[in-house]
């Protein structure tokens, strides 16, 4: 990418006679290479789903050949081979925090109820996430919740602020 | 320096793109052609961000309602899926050759291959509107609203909900593209593009070829993998 990416420049420096912007204008076959693979890999991906290889196994080699569809039109149609380098810096760190926005997220969304044992009996509620924080987290068993309000009611004041949201 | 500019350019090289000028803050067209590319670039990282929230928001509802997601997808016309794939990389490879033959100051063949890609955009739509309306009519319909009998799957509406979000805003951008290609096939009539000047050419070239690129993505995990 980098010795494209030179002769480029060098091919301005010597194009441009009065400051004017030289085109750098790519053989056809290059394109009609380009569309000739991209129809081959619409083929070979839809043929790949009627392979079964399990769910996974189909989803990431559909993914792999999307990625490959994507890297030619990013690097060929977009000129990003012949780019200054800097956008494809910009490019790539999209698809970086991409993978860190999903990653994380998903990272969350997968594994709630199993980070910790008590967690696994107390699961969160999607629709009310952060109850936890408003009732200060306090895990009531709810059997003895009502059999303890008469004998220790001096003693459940503290407790009574969490007791009292989760009962509805 | 334009006076300089003809002088050095010779017969012909004068009339290219006669409205086209260098900026003052800019020290060479070059520069310019540049900075404008950059903005481009940096604006198709929000639009992949974009579609990477309804990306993330696939990815998280696939796994919870992972038996609803297989059995929706089956739903989805592959046939139509691909026949789109294939219109969609038609007009993103007439959409390089429009940049192409701009920067060999071709304008007529410029017009007419931006005519094509317009016509790829057109049809992608129609075959969507056959999708849609099929999907309306068997109340195959995003959450609440969807009314479809003999489901074995519990979460249906929720694959629907984000397909239609996604073709959905995908289906937006290729409308918004339609515009802005036909605005570059109007000015080229007026051969304002030549080698010297065809930065917006180039610039919308790369708008569409990201609306394909995300295609490329939806294609598979919508209608192949589900």
């Amino acid at each position: 990418m980098s010795t494209s990416h030179a002769e480029h420049d060098h091919e301005h420096g010597h194009g441009s006679t009065n400051g004017d912007h030289v085109p750098h204008v790519l053989p056809f076959k290059v394109y009609i290479g380009t569309f000739a693979t991209l129809l081959f890999l619409t083929v070979v991906t839809v043929a790949a789903s009627y392979v079964n290889i399990g769910h996974t196994g189909n989803l990431i080699v559909a993914l792999l050949i999307a990625t490959i569809k994507a890297s030619v039109v990013a690097l060929i149609f977009m000129h990003l081979k012949w780019d200054h380098k800097f956008h494809g810096i910009i490019f790539v760190s999209a698809l970086l925090f991409l993978a860190v926005f999903i990653g994380i997220t998903m990272s969350d969304t997968e594994f709630r109820g199993e980070a910790e044992a008590i967690e696994a009996k107390n699961p969160v509620d999607l629709k009310d996430p952060f109850k936890a924080q408003r009732t200060g987290d306090i895990a009531i068993p709810k059997e003895i919740a009502p059999a303890a309000g008469g004998s220790a009611a001096p003693a459940a004041g503290s407790a009574a602020p969490a007791a009292v949201p989760a009962k509805h | 320096m334009s006076a300089k500019a003809e002088a050095l350019g010779g017969a012909g090289e004068s009339k290219l793109s006669p409205q086209f000028h260098v900026a003052h803050h800019f020290d060479k067209a070059d520069t310019q052609f540049d900075a404008g590319r950059m903005g481009v670039w940096l604006f198709l990282v929000t639009e992949i961000l974009l579609f990477g929230g309804l990306f993330c928001a696939f990815a998280i509802f696939r796994s919870k309602y992972f038996p609803s997601f297989v059995e929706a997808h089956h739903h989805l016309d592959r046939v139509m899926g691909g026949i789109n794939t294939i219109v969609l990389i038609t007009s993103s490879f007439t959409m390089a050759l429009a940049v192409r033959s701009a920067q060999k100051n071709e304008t007529k063949k410029t017009t007419l291959l931006l005519a094509i890609t317009l016509a790829c955009a057109a049809m992608f739509l129609v075959v969507k509107y056959f999708e849609y309306s099929h999907k309306i009519h068997d109340g195959l319909l995003p959450g609440g609203n969807f009314t479809a009998a003999d489901f074995a799957s519990g979460h249906p509406g929720i694959f629907f909900a984000i397909y239609f979000m996604m073709t959905g805003i995908h289906g937006v951008h290729v409308v918004i593209g339609m515009g802005l290609i036909l605005w570059i096939l109007l000015r080229n009539q007026k051969s304002e593009f030549s080698s010297r000047y065809y930065a917006p050419v180039e610039n919308v070239g790369l708008y569409w070829h990201l609306v394909d690129l995300v295609w490329i993505f939806l294609f598979p995990l919508l209608y192949l993998v589900g």
